[in-house]
């Protein structure tokens, strides 16, 4: 018997089909452990059988099952005489982990529970974080792990009671005059001095201004992933963080995941998230911190705080989550109140093409294009606007769009959800009066 | 006379050695510039150089010019005289037209005198130009034109003087100086022998001292061009102005230009050659719009960077290290930032210089610099940039939807066999709303006519055009390699564009890529239809039509007449805007000025529209996507949108193919 076993399972190589890959961003690349995987222009694989152990691992990742694995015949032979001596078929080889792959294993299962930064300016918390509790708390409850966020700055006590009424159980806080202001270094520090002695698996960010900042570096420095601006969080089967977000202007959604290194970072842009429910009688556990640097350390100050110096006119349309736009259909810049009318009743803010701008009706930090603002609204409800190309590029990828507009041959109505055809000027004062009408409606009965 | 010799022996040996050693500090600098074969097809060049330096062929094309074309021939026959006067200055007894026979004496002091006169009468005519009728587009008072008109003035002065004198002197009748003879028995009659000796010394040695003076005056001043306007216009491109060099790309390059230096020697050698003449800031639609950009300056400042910089850099141990930064420095010598970015690459500049100066590529390789290297350029082109790298297309749309205009009707894919021409519809063609409208009419002309062809469809990609014209080579350079991989492997030969822009950048910019295309433009293609007969046509009654020439099918490629015959079959007599033909004037949207803002001085695009109004056209014909766009915005601007209507020529061609009997 000693002898039989000696004969070792032949495992076979790897190998295309031919006219099956799709070219998915050279997945069963990355999974190989012995490198034996190089992409061609197409981004389909090169197998190198010399190098091929038959360890299977990128036919388990590839998602058209382009790959499979081929035996020589003299593999063949020594398969079906093993089968025939055991009486059965010859069961699948059990996968071998490397050393290396058990290590990575064994270091990922060290990792546990979901973070959230809270993040604020002065004590003033941005309410995206309260949104990544919501998603974190369904992420958390699927891993069966504590959600917990990162609270960092000066006089934050206040943030830690809120965290917990958004549903945070625990909270990991530093409070420290050195964090009074966010400033890159000290922040990033902190919070990786509290990863790596608490061991997050996940940690989201708002993705604003300073939370790309913020994220960046902390994934730099634990030399992790980090997937930017992501619209779905989930948890797959084997307990992983799937991170979708749009690629290509939109038009595919990719899935990443953060296989072989902890935490899984991803950033999530305010507004995309629910907002979860508020429960100020919740509870839960602080744990304190002491800053991990010395402000002496920090080659950053902050010598003056310098507000916002932009008008109070100024209005940022690519945060809008409703946008109305007029175009040369306004006729001259008075007509625009009734947009700002509109605007005011359904909580957004008023847009405009290049023509408007170009008519010097509007600002230019108003106009939505391909030269001005890419905005993603909620509802956009173009005026006026006929469509050029280049204004249509700056808004299509809006929830819903409303074109009100004279011509029915405008361009506006073959990407508009809702098209309107006839004098604007008529239907918005319509529209505004309807919604007031539904809001009186709504407040009596409330 | 005799005891002039010495004294002028010596002044003469100086200014003459002054004289070269200017023209080698000058000339030398030139030296810096990189290589640039202008050497080949000899014949072709010298014939180049009679015609548009002896004949002065573009010089002439504006009415003033015919007083430069007299004042530039007398200026080559007193070359004869002037010399006979300095080897006579210097050997009295041996060397004198004089000394000829009479018959050919006769005849040559007969020459120089009324050539003389014109001489005179065309300098008075330049200073009364400047000072009664300035033009706007030179400084018309500039104190280096003066100069060198004063010391002419005087020149010719001296010689009537002189010859007037003399022939006062010896009492004789000399009919064959006519003008001199008649103020020796006018201004100069009764003078007393040792008086009319002495005024002719001094007139003698004004002669000599002015016309020294003057040699010496040349190299530092505009008038250089007198030394290198004839050799620029041997130097000229052999080709139409139509394309930029390629750029290579190797280790340790830079590219564009950012140093005066990096421009090939012909680039230095045209900065010398400038007349400040000014025809150029007066077509150049940019200087029209009051925007930084003014062609003449350009050329201007490469000039002065270079006579600053250049002795620096031609020095030994010279570590490159200039003061003075070709671009985005202060004040002259210095190219502005923003008037590299207002050219719209339109080549009217380049169609009217007399000596042929190439601006755009100039201009285009300091945009190659600013992007290349310095990743410097208006905000608005990062997002184009990067639409078109990432899904080849200007506006970033999805690559599927390259064939949405096609969805009503059948197309074929181009098979290499089965069709015979690719029909590149283009990016403007294929997504902007208004311009699909033309492509299905080119599509319907082209069934009409039984043509066999076919399109790429979502394989499609961008031509690049723009992106060259921005001076962004390096996604240029790797659409082309795209291109040329596709063509190669479908097996394309023919191809006919809707766009001017992908025309000529198929045409003449792959080319040094190694693509050779028939390529059409689509207008030409219906012409030729037309002309065969193919294509059963009615007529269509528009009203008032007016033509718009694309600057990339007509200053490009000289098709002008081509779209007009189509137009005119169709729609009758057709009216022509101020600015037409060779000398029309830009749509604003070329040179990748498409995809910017344009918010310093007035705009190109309602400039043209108010032309054409003007003309009360009722319907305006264009022949390329970035006109029709334009005059569309131009005609809402102006607000008679309802009023006129913008029509590409295949979309008249198609309604007349619907009018047939």
């Amino acid at each position: 018997m000693a002898d039989e076993k000696k004969i070792k399972k032949p495992r076979g190589k790897a190998q295309l089909i031919e006219g099956k890959c799709i070219a998915c961003g050279a997945r069963c690349e990355t999974s190989c452990p012995k490198d034996a995987i190089t992409m061609n222009d197409k981004g389909e694989p090169i197998i190198d059988v010399e190098k091929c152990i038959g360890c299977r691992k990128c036919i388990k990742v590839c998602p058209a099952d382009a790959i499979e694995i081929v035996f020589t015949p003299e593999e063949q032979k020594i398969l079906d005489e093993l089968a025939a001596k055991e009486g059965k078929a010859a069961p699948e080889p059990e996968e071998e982990l490397s050393e290396e792959e058990a290590r990575i294993l064994a270091k990922i299962k060290e990792y546990k529970g979901v973070w959230v930064y809270v993040e604020h300016t002065e004590g003033e918390p941005a309410d995206v974080s309260w949104e990544l509790l919501g998603v974190g708390a369904e992420l958390a409850k699927e891993r069966g792990v504590e959600l917990c966020t990162v609270v960092l700055g000066q006089d934050v006590e206040h943030l830690c009671k809120k965290s917990f009424a958004y549903g945070a159980r625990k909270v990991y806080s530093i409070d420290d005059p050195l964090l009074h202001y966010y400033r890159t270094e000290p922040y990033y520090k902190a919070i990786c001095h509290l990863v790596e002695k608490y061991k997050p698996e996940i940690m989201l960010i708002g993705a604003t201004g300073l939370g790309r900042d913020l994220a960046g570096a902390i994934a730099t420095e634990l030399k992790t992933g980090l997937t930017a601006d992501c619209t779905g969080l989930a948890i797959d089967e084997r307990g992983y963080l799937l991170q979708t977000r749009p690629a290509f202007g939109g038009n595919i959604m990719a899935t990443i995941l953060t296989e072989r290194t902890r935490p899984q970072m991803a950033s999530v842009r305010p507004h995309v998230m629910p907002m979860p429910e508020k429960d100020e009688s919740r509870s839960g556990e602080i744990i304190r911190e002491t800053v991990p640097v010395k402000e002496e350390d920090i080659a950053t100050k902050v010598l003056e705080i310098i507000m916002d110096s932009r008008s109070d006119e100024y209005v940022d349309v690519a945060a809008a989550d409703v946008i109305i736009s007029g175009g040369r259909g306004m006729c001259n810049p008075e007509n625009y109140s009734i947009l700002q009318e509109l605007a005011d009743e359904l909580g957004g803010v008023v847009g405009c093409s290049r023509a408007a701008v170009e008519a010097g009706w509007m600002p230019v930090e108003r106009q939505v294009g391909q030269t001005g603002k890419t905005v993603r609204p909620k509802i956009y409800i173009a005026c006026g606007i006929s469509g050029a190309i280049q204004h249509l590029v700056g808004m299509q990828d809006s929830d819903v769009i409303i074109a009100i507009n004279r011509d029915k041959s405008a361009p506006i109505f073959e990407v508009a959800t809702f098209g309107i055809v006839g004098d604007l000027f008529q239907i918005v004062p319509a529209l505004t009066s309807y919604i007031k009408e539904l809001k009186a409606v709504k407040a009596s009965k409330a | 006379m005799s005891s002039f010799v010495v004294p002028f022996a010596i002044v003469f040996v100086i200014a003459v050695l002054f004289f070269i050693y200017s023209c080698y500090r000058r000339f030398r600098l030139v030296a810096l510039g990189k290589f640039d074969n202008r050497f080949k097809a000899f014949g072709k060049r010298l014939w180049n150089m009679i015609f548009y330096a002896f004949m002065q062929r573009r010089v002439v094309s504006r009415p003033f010019g015919v007083n430069h074309f007299v004042l530039f021939w007398c200026f080559l026959i007193l070359l004869i005289a002037n010399t006979e006067f300095f080897l006579n200055g210097l050997f009295p007894e041996y060397i004198s037209f004089s000394l000829l026979a009479d018959p050919a004496y006769f005849t040559l002091a007969f020459i120089f005198d009324i050539v003389s006169i014109l001489a005179l009468i065309s300098v008075l005519i330049a200073f009364g130009r400047r000072f009664l009728f300035p033009p706007s587009y030179i400084e018309a008072k500039s104190p280096d034109a003066l100069v060198i008109l004063s010391l002419v003035g005087v020149l010719m002065i001296a010689f009537f003087g002189m010859h007037a004198s003399d022939i006062a002197l010896a009492g004789e009748n000399a009919w064959y100086m006519p003008v001199s003879n008649a103020l020796a028995h006018s201004v100069f009659a009764g003078g007393s022998s040792q008086g009319l000796t002495v005024s002719a010394g001094i007139f003698w040695w004004i002669h000599a001292l002015v016309l020294l003076a003057f040699l010496n005056y040349l190299p530092y001043s505009k008038h250089m061009h007198i030394l290198t306007a004839i050799p620029n216009c041997f130097f000229k491109s052999l080709t139409r102005v139509n394309t930029q060099p390629r750029e290579e790309f190797d280790k340790g390059n830079v590219y564009g230009v950012e140093r005066v230096d990096q421009f090939s020697w012909k680039a230095l050698f045209d900065s010398y050659s400038c007349t400040e003449c000014g025809r150029c800031s007066d077509v150049c639609p940019a200087t029209n719009s009051e925007k930084h950009l003014n062609p003449r300056l350009v050329i201007h400042d490469i000039k002065i960077n270079l006579l600053e910089n250049g002795p620096k850099l031609a020095g030994k141990g010279g570590n490159g290290d200039t003061c003075l930064p070709l671009i985005g420095g202060e004040g002259e010598g210095s190219v502005d930032v923003q008037a590299i970015w207002d050219c719209t690459t339109c080549g009217a500049c380049m169609e009217v210089c007399p000596v042929f100066i190439e601006h755009v590529p100039k201009i285009v390789e300091m945009r190659r610099n600013l992007v290349e290297m310095k990743a410097k350029f208006p905000e608005e082109l990062l997002t184009f940039f990067e639409n078109i790298e990432q899904r080849s297309n200007p506006w970033g749309i999805a690559p599927p939807e390259r064939t949405k205009w096609a969805s009503e009707i059948d197309v074929q894919p181009f098979e290499a066999g089965k069709t015979e021409y690719l029909f590149y519809v283009g990016c403007a063609g294929a997504f902007d709303a208004r311009n699909r409208r033309v492509t299905l009419a080119v599509t319907k002309i082209l069934d009409a006519a039984g043509v066999s062809w076919g399109i790429l469809g979502k394989d499609e990609l961008c031509c690049g055009d723009s992106l060259r014209r921005l001076g962004n080579e390096y996604v240029f350079d790797r659409m082309v390699q795209a291109n040329k991989q596709m063509f190669e492997e479908k097996g394309v030969k023919k191809v006919i564009t809707l766009c001017p822009h992908c025309y000529s950048t198929l045409k003449n910019d792959y080319r040094q890529y190694g693509v050779e295309l028939e390529v059409v433009h689509h207008t030409e293609f219906i012409n030729e239809l037309i002309e065969q007969g193919k294509l059963p046509l009615g007529k269509v009654s528009l009203g008032n039509v007016i033509f718009h020439d694309s600057c990339y099918l007509g200053r490009y490629n000289q098709l002008y007449e081509q779209p007009r015959q189509a137009l005119r079959t169709v729609a009758g007599d057709i009216k022509e805007m101020e600015h037409n033909h060779a000398n029309s004037f830009c749509c604003g949207a070329g040179g990748g000025r498409m995809w910017l803002e344009e918010s310093i001085g007035k705009r190109i695009f309602v400039m043209r529209t108010a032309e054409a109004l003007k003309e009360e056209a009722s319907a305006i014909c264009v022949c390329c996507p970035y006109c029709m766009t334009m005059f569309e915005d131009g005609l809402k601007d102006r607000n008679a949108d309802e009023s006129v209507q913008v029509l590409d020529l295949a979309e008249i061609v198609a309604m007349a193919l619907d009018k047939q009997d």
